[in-house]
């Protein structure tokens, strides 16, 4: 070989991809496999894993094991019997599941620009079935692109000329993938399923091809040849225009042996709906006629009451419906409440049980509504617990009080419990409740009556101090005391020393606390935290000296954490509060850890 | 009996709102300082304004005996005090501000914020003057820090149930009296807060020298001197001409704690002993003049309040302010 042959193979020579890369198409495979080659892509499918557990294996067929001989080579068998051995059966070709509707139509669909009528019955020179209908028409319709078309006005931007069983939107690919590099003389006419070099490699035609068997596959999907006297087809049978074939010439002068009538005159034949609107039976009717055992079941009809039954037929223009019976609820179905309409239970408002019972709760511990009239009061409360689940008899009517009245007081009452139940989470938070006597029992009972007609509001209970005061005795009745804590700021401007925070044990009143409190400065960590922090760091030692959960609790921690729960009540004091006063840490302790940033003394 | 100074020495004038705060400079007590609702603060030298003074005509003219005018409230001004070194001052009003203003430059050196409501009384406290109470309409009392740059008060008490009409300090107590009828006591040194309940709403507090007793104004028209140990009443000073029941005035103790000095809704100023609660003087501050005898009832409408009187602590003087914008300053017969 010489620099010319050389040069002639190199040209030759093309860069292919990889088999397993192309997604359509391939160059020159198998043409018989290339439908099996376009679905070796290896999908892992939830069937294809369920098989392989099962046993089945890659490239397999299924179904019972076939004794045949080993095939060692593609052509070469061993004809010994004695090699038989059981088989899996080869495996069989898959269904195009490319979307068949992509390029099917209905029956006697003519899609657009039809150059011809034809054209239907081409036979191609097609190596299988399955392709047709992705390749569509291309390869012989393409020289007859210039005809006219006859159909349809205009052109549009997908409308080829010459390709009308293309569809636009079929899922086949348009795109000629460049499959290799360097091959730019390709004088072949475009086509859809640019198959670049399948021209051009020297393809082995075998010299005898038979017309029947050249194209034809020769074996059905499930690989046995046809049966005898078909013959696959190739493509499908284009039924949409189906030729029409004159009705054959009646001879003239003949007669038909039958008597004919014209239509529209059937005495005697009624149409269904005829005898449907000439019945006069009913559904119970009819069953008896045909002797039909009576359904056990009950239409609603015969619990409606007939006035219901008469609206109904007279808004559907239906004046078949069965009648109305008005019957009441069977056994177990009866609505207890309902069955006694004049009870005075229905009087009884609704409330919920939980409103209820908060209601009372309120009673119990603030104000009640009612405060002028302890009889109504005790009726309200009586409500409640009937409410709430307390109770379980009729609120009391008072002899005096007709039931229209006891019926609006019940309704009063149910308002008043969802008014005056305790207010809860963010609203409670934004009011108190005011400090305010309780019932004036201790008020002069001749009064009383004019008191109940004026509400008065509720008198503040007089101040003891302020009641000294008034009298002008001014001394221990009118002082009092309660502790502040001056910040450190504040004393140091002073140049007073801080107050040492004493637990105060009985001077102090209940308010104590909260005006304490309320003076508290602004400081960067609040005094009970502060404390906590410290003792905290003089139990467990410094945070960065505890071991963390894993290492194991040591001995010692273990039998403190013994010791600390023996205690298991803590008591609470509600005079003292030992957060707010517990003694403050030497301020050694605190310069130590905080450090002070003003100039100390 | 103490003589008590009785002749107008000096009048003075300018201010076109009624006076409601009048102080003595600290020793050696040569000036006055007055705050009216004219938003505007004055230094007077009672002895160049003589009693003849008549307010000038244009408001730009200096009256006689001002020295310096200080304008910066947007509001009235309610009270004044002076610190001890003569260099600062510090007022408050109705702008919910305490100032702090720097005497000879006439700027304001501080002004402190967060009050609610007006600010009804400021004064100095602390070592070397270094803090500022202030009480104010909104039922706290702050106190601001003079030497630091925070903003913040260094504490705060919301005690009171109603507004604060007057603050004082005493050593390392802070004396605070509320509408709500208390005066409530705060001794930095104990942490513990006395509450004296007085029955009616508390216009003005004075202590003694000795910081035994205070001095408490209410709006039944009394002036008790209350004992701050045991918070018994040692006196009530009352007249029949003696009307306070509607607005705040001052009342002060005097002359080595031997009177009591109290201006009135009409007009009128008493003066009692305090010992024994006799009536030394009256005075009608508009008419200048000392009222012997009864007092007739004045006109309705009038407003003609002295609002805060002023004692002198060195010499024999007082000063009162009145609603007609005017200060006298009362002393003895030259």
């Amino acid at each position: 070989m010489d620099e010319e042959d050389k040069a002639e193979a190199a040209e030759s020579r093309q860069l292919e991809t990889v088999q397993s890369f192309e997604t359509i198409g391939r160059v020159g495979g198998n043409q018989s496999d290339a439908l099996f080659g376009l679905f070796v892509t290896e999908e892992e499918t939830m069937g294809v894993k369920i098989a392989q557990k099962m046993g089945w294996r890659r490239d397999q067929g299924v179904g019972r094991k076939v004794r045949r001989t080993a095939r060692l080579d593609d052509n070469v068998g061993a004809n010994d019997a004695s090699s038989a051995h059981m088989f899996a059966p080869k495996d069989s070709r898959m269904m195009s599941t490319i979307r068949e509707d992509a390029n099917r139509k209905g029956l006697g669909y003519q899609s657009e620009a039809r150059l011809g009528t034809g054209k239907e019955k081409e036979s191609e020179d097609r190596p299988m079935l399955a392709l047709t209908f992705l390749e569509g028409s291309s390869k012989t319709q393409a020289p007859k692109k210039a005809a006219p078309k006859k159909s349809s006005f205009g052109v549009g931007v997908l409308n080829d000329t010459g390709s009308d069983d293309e569809d636009p939107y079929e899922l086949g690919p348009k795109i000629t993938f460049n499959k290799t590099i360097g091959k730019n003389k390709k004088a072949k006419k475009p086509s859809k399923f640019a198959k670049p070099g399948a021209g051009e490699q020297h393809v082995f035609k075998p010299k005898k091809v038979s017309a029947q068997s050249a194209g034809l596959p020769r074996l059905s999907h499930d690989g046995k040849p046809p049966l005898p006297g078909f013959v696959l087809a190739t493509q499908y049978i284009d039924l949409t225009s189906k030729k029409r074939y004159p009705p054959p010439q009646i001879p003239p002068g003949w007669k038909s042996s039958k008597p004919v009538t014209p239509p529209g005159e059937h005495p005697g034949q009624q149409s269904v709906s005829d005898a449907a609107k000439a019945s006069t039976l009913d559904a119970k009717a009819r069953a008896s006629l045909l002797g039909e055992t009576m359904l056990p079941g009950k239409s609603v009809f015969d619990f409606i009451p007939k006035e219901a039954r008469d609206r109904l037929a007279s808004i559907t223009g239906k004046t078949n419906l069965p009648q109305g019976r008005g019957e009441g609820a069977p056994e177990g179905y009866q609505d207890p409440n309902s069955s006694k309409p004049k009870d005075l239970w229905t009087f009884v408002p609704v409330l919920d049980k939980s409103t209820a019972a908060a209601a009372l709760a309120k009673g119990a511990t603030g104000w009640m509504p009612y405060a002028e009239d302890p009889a109504k009061r005790t009726r309200y409360t009586g409500f409640l617990s009937l409410r709430a689940g307390l109770r379980t008899d009729l609120p009391e009517r008072p002899a005096n009080m007709p039931v229209s009245d006891w019926a609006k007081e019940l309704q009063e009452f149910a308002h008043a419990a969802e008014v005056f139940k305790p207010s809860t989470g963010l609203m409670a938070s934004r009011f108190t409740s005011s400090t305010s006597s309780s019932l004036p029992g201790n008020a002069n009972p001749t009064s009383n009556k004019n008191e109940n007609l004026l509400r008065k509001a509720a008198a503040k209970p007089e101040d003891p101090a302020e009641q000294a005061a008034k009298l002008g005795m001014y001394g221990p009745m009118t002082r009092s005391n309660f502790p502040f804590h001056p910040s450190r700021l504040l004393c140091k401007r002073f140049n007073v020393r801080p107050p040492p925070d004493v637990p105060h044990s009985a001077d102090a009143g209940p308010h104590g606390d909260g005006h304490g409190f309320a003076s508290r400065t602004e400081e960067a960590v609040s005094k009970a935290a502060m404390e906590r922090m410290m003792q905290e760091v003089l139990t467990k030692g410094a945070p960065a000296l505890q071991r963390p959960a894993w290492m194991g609790i040591p001995e010692q921690d273990k039998e403190s954490a013994k010791g600390v729960p023996e205690v298991e009540h803590a008591n609470v004091d509600v005079e003292r509060n030992d957060a707010l006063t517990k003694e403050r840490a030497p301020e050694d302790v605190f310069r130590a850890i905080f450090g002070d940033d003003d100039d100390e003394e | 009996m103490p003589f008590f100074p009785s002749t107008p020495i000096a009048k003075l004038t300018g201010h076109t709102g009624p006076v409601h705060a009048v102080a003595y400079s600290s020793s050696p007590h040569t000036y006055l300082l007055t705050g009216s609702a004219d938003r505007t603060i004055r230094l007077f030298n009672p002895s160049k304004a003589p009693p003849s003074s008549v307010a000038p005509a244009s408001s730009a003219a200096y009256a006689p005996g001002l020295v310096t005018k200080y304008s910066a409230h947007g509001y009235e001004v309610l009270s004044i005090d002076v610190n001890a070194a003569n260099d600062k001052f510090v007022s408050t009003g109705g702008d919910k501000t305490v100032f702090l203003w720097d005497v000879q430059t006439a700027q304001t050196i501080r002004r402190f914020t967060g009050h609610a409501g007006r600010v009804n009384r400021g004064v100095f406290g602390g070592e070397g003057d270094s803090v500022i109470v202030s009480g104010s309409f909104d039922g706290t009392v702050r106190v601001w820090d003079v030497r630091s740059t925070s903003y913040k008060p260094i504490m705060m008490f919301s005690d009171a149930k109603d507004s604060v009409t007057d603050v004082l300090v005493f050593d390392a107590e802070i004396v605070s009296g509320s509408v709500d009828g208390r005066v409530r006591s705060y001794d930095l040194r104990s942490g513990m807060c006395q509450v004296d309940v007085i029955g009616h709403p508390v216009t003005s507090l004075s202590v003694s020298k000795k910081g035994t007793e205070c001095l408490v104004s209410s709006l039944d028209s009394t002036v008790r001197l209350m004992d701050r140990g045991n918070g018994q009443l040692l006196k009530a000073y009352r007249d029949d001409a003696f009307v306070n029941t509607e607005l705040r005035v001052r009342s002060t103790l005097g002359f080595n704690d031997s009177v009591v000095v109290s201006g009135s809704d009409d007009g009128m100023v008493f003066a009692w002993v305090l010992l024994d609660g006799t009536v030394l003087q009256k005075f009608r501050h508009s008419e200048m003049r000392e009222v012997k005898g009864k007092v007739d009832k004045k006109e309705k409408g009038n407003k003609d309040v002295v609002s805060a009187v002023a004692v002198c602590p060195s010499r024999k003087e007082w000063a009162s302010a009145g609603g007609d914008g005017n200060v006298i300053v009362w002393g003895l017969d030259p």
